[in-house]
């Protein structure tokens, strides 16, 4: 039994620190800073706005106490009526302009952090293109989807919690003791003799509810993925009548997380009362200290005023500061992800096309995706034009492979791919890619409408996506649809059938009129009415193309023009039909058994 | 400890009441105790703020007093109002997350009890925005929401005492700009919640976009959509600058214009407050400071009236979208019978008498079965004795994966249409049904935790030693447990999204291997051979024949290699059974099944290259 604990424990603690990822960043790093400003400097006119109307609005905030304090003394004091007057109406005055300033002085400080922010989502998204294939199959989708909007969205929070504002309101303060010690430095130094004991509890408050929040923050992500699984996994769950002990574990996850939030209640509410607490306290020994050193009524108000300004950036600036680390945190992420150097496709050495018969071929090819474990090895063979080839071979035999290389969505490890002759690291990558269309075996359809798909990046021309449908024998499939070719694309294409699915991507290739068509025929089964659909689709596809099919059906196979035949990462033997079956190697025997058989 | 005194008792999850007003009363102990204390808070700035008064005249030198004294007692006010302040939130707080943990444990409890039409309609990112986005909101209505609101009334009672004792004509010229406060708050907050739905929309649309662009990124290569993708992604980027732009602005600009709005009162009490002090005498200096402070007080609280209001507004549009999942009713209902007690008593559980070695027997029965109004079985009957195996084939869309999900009642199962030992299904309990039913997945789902801890799912105590020699046997006989072994971590290696990725084929006899650790009596397999290659059909094909031997098997599959190591047959097009017999029967009769055998010969024959060596292999050919 005891080993059966240390069991549990032990997978327990490997799987907290696999979910558990509780990472504050650096809340300061040079570093990032410099890189963010290349996303600033565009828009730094508005930065300047932001800053040169902060100074001013400081300016004005500042002078309101003084007004309430020259109002009073040379007003009720000196019993002046009119000075009370033009007081008020000089205080009203000064309000005004300042809040004013302060609007457009928000939005200059808005306008730049959302255009900022932008520049750099496009960035990122754009960057992604330009990222290999191999790098995106080690990444989890919600995750780069997560650089592309969270991370960037934190940073936006900088701009539009007035984080920005910090140097501003470090002015303000400076300001404001400047011009209470000017009032009166000895009746300052009493205000202000509250401030560091106070400024110590809350620190030490501060520390532990930072701790507390951490916490909540790794509680957090725990129980969200928990319920995500089980609500991803209720067939699971379901089939095994799981659901008790399911809600039990869960049950643990949500009374942890109550708990931690209701011990960082105790300090978010420390934290909350602390300001006004030390308000009011610096107004008392305002008092206490007039008992020994009297000053004036004016004076005595002003300095309440003042008192009360002093503290309100500081009440923000807890919160301010978890702005700006959940923000680097998020810089930290998207700049990582900038750093990435693997490129897709880049373009060496120039070269000319070669004019010849051979529009395609591989020569002495060797692939792996892994190092150590070979796709492919000493792979040659090559395509006329307007020969269809068919590529057989078991399951992982290297087929859909050699059909990535053609397009370079992976980069050889030796020998060389050509296209028209030309090494394909010698294209530009668009125009390397012009060449082919693609039909993958597992049809990706994107947002959008049926026509959208088949016009795939264009805008679609709606006679044309027709055209294309009709010589496919699915035109009157898809105009049934109520919404006919402008029918939405659910996401991943669920309303739409297998079937369906294959015949958009056919649509697409044959839209997009490439000389090559590279072809992943679909493994399984299809229901019988789209399945005879697929048939003619397919040679209308092929119809005066050059075709590289990875082919699964017998009838496919048959009407090539040559077959090549792989095993285990080599070409094991090629061939017209006849010619292979004269040549009694192993497509001979494939197919002689195929055909003994009583039929 | 304080902590813990307002914490409910833990109460079974079906019997929380789940209505908002409901856990409003229910968290109401702790709700008086925190609106007490935010009442003493009140007092106290009101005693504080009289106080204040006296003080200043005696600081001034306007009274006779001891300014040292009363400062002293100002500090010690601060202080105790630092305390019940901070008290009156936690128990109001405490609520507020008593509500949230309550209501998402009756979330959970009502998910498990909704069946898959419901999870095809909702998806897992909707559902889980609820639970989280929306719950948070419902709590911030019942913790901060309920606080705030009160503390709001009670500072402007508190206020008005301290302005309205010392002069009314002055409370109302310094107040007379807050209505008009008021009604800006309230037109702003609700032109804030338009904005905010207009931003919550464009990020989900960027995010969907980018989602499918990365998701498809192998098309877009292949394709070369990447400028296409970008120039659609630029459109939705923009959108959603522009919108969130709209809101940062609204947000920045309402803040000064309150603000202004405030400072009028400042004004007039500078203005008229400073006649009062020149030709009232009840209206001395100590007035017009307290005045001044009982103002500012309320300021606050003023402007954040909309916010607050925005909150319970939020919290209650979120409320009706939690509320709308918990009114969902489930379409399977647990029965009442049990297996082992038919036929005579129904209720009375006795040990396993009556059930053979082998097990139970299924029978289906003029089964028809419709998505919608989409039929996809009609008709269906077959039988399958214990311990006899059963294919059933078919291609895409012919209806078997919903024939295999409808005999343990993993979709609504029509009532007298399947039968174990002779009992309905949908009279028998269900634990009971899925734990004499196994099933594994067509496409797996493995949770992501260890390969140990999947395979041991079905097991209360997946730990114990016990558990894992089972969990070992299992595997062995998926034919999985020498893989499992040369990952990382063995047993113990993380699988999923950040884990370790196994390949279909691994997922697939994990599965397997998962549905046999509960000994079920019938195993259901549902297509075990898509997408694995050769040495990975071998291995499955290996574990199904140890199967065969020890239980009822019924195999969803297209593949005749499978297919034909079953007693029977049944072959399924368009939801009706078209064809049904032995394998070599079917063959000889030359119809669908015939047709798949050899379509599926070539390709059966380049698995069997695959699996082996090339020049062995061709000299046995």
């Amino acid at each position: 039994m005891s080993e059966a604990s240390a069991r549990t424990s032990r997978i327990e603690k490997i799987l907290r620190e696999f979910h558990e990822d509780a990472s504050f960043g650096k809340a300061y790093d040079l570093r990032l800073l410099r890189r963010l400003w290349q996303f600033v400097y565009p828009h730094r006119r508005l930065l300047y706005w932001s800053l040169i109307l902060g100074v001013v609005t400081v300016g004005f905030g500042l002078v309101r106490p003084l007004l309430m304090q020259w109002t009073i003394d040379s007003g009720v004091l000196a019993k002046d009526a009119n000075v009370l007057l033009v007081g008020a109406a000089s205080f009203a005055g000064v309000t005004l302009i300042e809040q004013l300033l302060t609007v457009v002085r928000t939005l200059a400080t808005q306008r730049l952090g959302a255009v900022a922010v932008s520049d750099l989502r496009s960035h990122v998204f754009a960057f992604l293109h330009r990222l290999r294939l191999g790098y995106f199959d080690g990444q989890p989708v919600g995750r780069l989807v997560t650089r592309v909007t969270n991370d960037t969205d934190a940073l936006m929070e900088l701009a539009s919690s007035g984080v920005l504002n910090i140097a501003t309101d470090l002015l303000k303060l400076i300001g404001i003791v400047v011009l209470m010690l000017t009032l009166d430095w000895q009746l300052s130094i009493v205000a202000f003799l509250a401030v560091p004991p106070v400024m110590i509890l809350v620190q030490v408050v501060r520390r532990y509810h930072r701790e507390a929040f951490r916490e909540i923050r790794a509680k957090t992500s725990r129980m969200n993925a928990n319920m995500n699984e089980q609500v991803s996994g209720m067939p699971v769950v379901q089939a095994f009548s799981r659901q008790e002990a399911a809600a039990e574990d869960f049950d643990k996850i949500n009374q942890a997380f109550r708990e931690a939030n209701i011990r960082s209640i105790k300090y978010d509410a420390m934290q909350d009362a602390a300001i006004d607490t030390v308000t009011a306290i610096c107004v008392a020994f305002i008092l206490l200290a007039l008992g020994f050193h009297p000053v004036s009524f004016g004076v005595l108000v002003a300095f309440i005023a003042y008192v009360r300004e002093f503290f309100e950036p500081i009440s923000l600036l807890a919160q301010r500061y978890t702005i700006l680390q959940s923000s680097m945190a998020g810089a930290e992420r998207i700049f990582a992800l900038l750093e990435v150097k693997e490129f897709d496709a880049p373009e060496t050495t120039p070269a000319a096309d070669s004019p010849g018969d051979t529009v395609i071929s591989l020569e002495g090819v060797d692939f792996s995706y892994k190092p150590g474990v070979p796709v492919l090895h000493d792979v040659s063979l090559f395509a006329r034009r307007g020969e269809k080839i068919a590529l057989v071979g078991p399951t992982g035999s290297g087929k859909t492979t050699i059909a990535s290389l053609l397009l370079r969505l992976y980069d050889v490890q030796a020998g060389v791919v050509r296209v028209n002759g030309r090494d394909v690291k010698s294209f530009s990558r668009d125009e390397l890619r012009r060449h082919f269309a693609a039909v993958p075996q597992d049809v990706f359809l994107f947002p959008g409408t049926v026509a959208d798909n088949i016009a795939a990046g264009e805008k679609p021309d709606l006679e044309r996506v027709e055209e294309v449908l009709l010589r496919i024998s699915a035109l009157e499939l898809f105009k049934d649809r109520p919404e006919g070719l402008l029918a939405n694309v659910e996401e991943r294409g669920s309303n739409f059938s297998a079937g369906e699915r294959q015949l958009i991507a056919f649509a697409r290739a044959l839209y997009r009129d490439a000389p090559v068509l590279i072809l992943d025929e679909a493994t399984a089964s299809i229901d019988s009415d789209t399945e005879a659909h697929l048939q003619t689709a397919l040679n209308e596809l092929m119809k005066d193309r050059t075709a590289i099919i990875i082919a699964h059906r017998l009838s496919t196979i048959q009407a090539a023009d040559r077959i090549i035949v792989l095993h285990k990462g080599r070409v094991a033997e090629q061939g017209t039909h006849e010619a292979l079956l004269a040549g009694q190697g192993l497509y001979a025997k494939l197919h002689a058994l195929h055909f003994s058989r009583p039929r | 400890m304080f902590d813990t005194l307002f914490t409910t008792k833990k109460t079974p999850a079906d019997q929380i009441p789940v209505g908002l007003w409901a856990q409003f009363r229910r968290q109401s102990p702790g709700y008086i105790a925190g609106l007490l204390f935010l009442a003493a808070y009140h007092y106290l700035q009101y005693l504080f703020d009289v106080e204040l008064d006296e003080a200043v005249d005696v600081a001034l030198g306007n009274a006779p007093g001891n300014a040292v004294q009363l400062g002293v007692w100002l500090i010690g006010i601060s202080l105790v109002a630092f305390g019940v302040r901070v008290l009156s939130r936690i128990a109001v707080f405490n609520g507020g997350r008593n509500a949230e943990y309550e209501l998402r444990r009756a979330t959970l409890h009502h998910l498990h009890k909704l069946g898959p039409s419901f999870y095809a309609k909702m998806s897992t990112g909707d559902i889980m925005s609820r639970v989280t986005n929306d719950l948070g909101q419902v709590r911030l209505l019942l913790g901060f929401g309920v606080l705030n609101l009160f503390s709001t009334v009670f500072a402007l009672v508190s206020s008005l005492a301290v302005t309205l004792e010392r002069s009314v004509k002055l409370t109302l010229a310094s107040l007379s700009a807050m209505p008009i406060l008021i009604i800006v708050v309230l037109i702003f907050s609700r032109a804030m919640y338009a904005r905010q739905r207009e931003n919550q929309d464009a990020i989900g649309s960027l995010s969907g976009r980018v989602q499918a662009s990365i998701a498809g990124v192998r098309v877009v290569r292949s394709f070369g959509l990447e400028r296409a993708e970008i120039a659609e992604f630029e459109k939705a980027n923009a959108d959603y600058t522009e919108k969130s732009l709209r809101l940062a602005n609204l947000r920045g600009v309402m803040f000064p214009v309150m603000q202004g709005i405030s400072s009028v009162g400042i004004v007039v009490l500078l203005w008229y407050g400073g006649h009062l002090v020149l030709t009232d005498p009840s209206f001395d200096a100590g007035s017009f400071v307290a005045f001044f402070r009982a103002l500012s007080r309320l300021t606050w609280p003023l402007i954040s009236l909309g916010f607050i209001i925005s909150v319970i507004q939020r919290g209650r549009a979120s409320y009706s979208r939690i509320q709308e999942l918990l009114d969902i009713q489930p379409d399977i209902v647990d029965g009442e019978r049990s297996l082992v007690s038919h036929p005579r008593a129904i209720g009375t559980e006795s040990p396993e008498a009556g059930l053979g070695p082998k097990g139970v027997g299924l029978e289906v029965r003029d089964l028809s079965f419709a998505y919608g109004t989409k039929q996809v079985l009609r008709d269906v009957s077959f039988s399958v004795p214990p311990g006899a195996s059963l294919a059933i084939v078919g291609r895409t869309g012919s209806g078997k994966s919903t024939l295999a999900w409808l005999l343990a009642r993993l979709r609504p199962t029509p009532r007298g249409a399947v039968f174990l030992n002779g009992v309905d299904v949908c009279d028998l309990k269900l634990t009971e049904l899925r734990r004499t039913i196994g099933y594994a997945q067509q496409d797996p789902f493995l949770f992501s935790t260890t390969v140990g801890r999947n395979i041991g799912y079905g097991l209360d105590d997946p730990d114990s030693d016990a558990s894992q020699q089972i969990i070992l046997q299992a595997a062995q006989d998926a034919h999985i447990a020498d893989e499992v072994r040369e990952l990382p971590d063995g047993f113990d290696t993380v699988v999923g999204e950040r884990g370790v990725q196994l390949s279909g084929g691994q997922k697939q006899r994990t599965s397997l291997a998962r549905a046999l650790v509960s000994q079920p009596q019938v195993l259901v397999l549902d297509d075990p051979l898509s997408a694995v290659d050769a040495r990975t059909e071998a291995a499955i094909l290996a574990a199904i024949d140890k199967q065969l031997q020890q239980r009822s098997v019924i195999l969803v599959t297209h593949r005749i290699s499978a297919a034909k190591r079953c007693d029977h047959v049944v072959v399924l097009d368009e939801g009706r059974v078209i064809e049904q017999g032995a394998h070599a029967e079917l063959v000889k009769a030359g119809g669908l099944y015939a047709a798949f055998n050899d379509e599926q010969r070539i390709e059966t024959e380049l698995q069997r290259l695959g699996s082996s060596d090339l020049n062995q292999l061709a000299g046995a050919l």
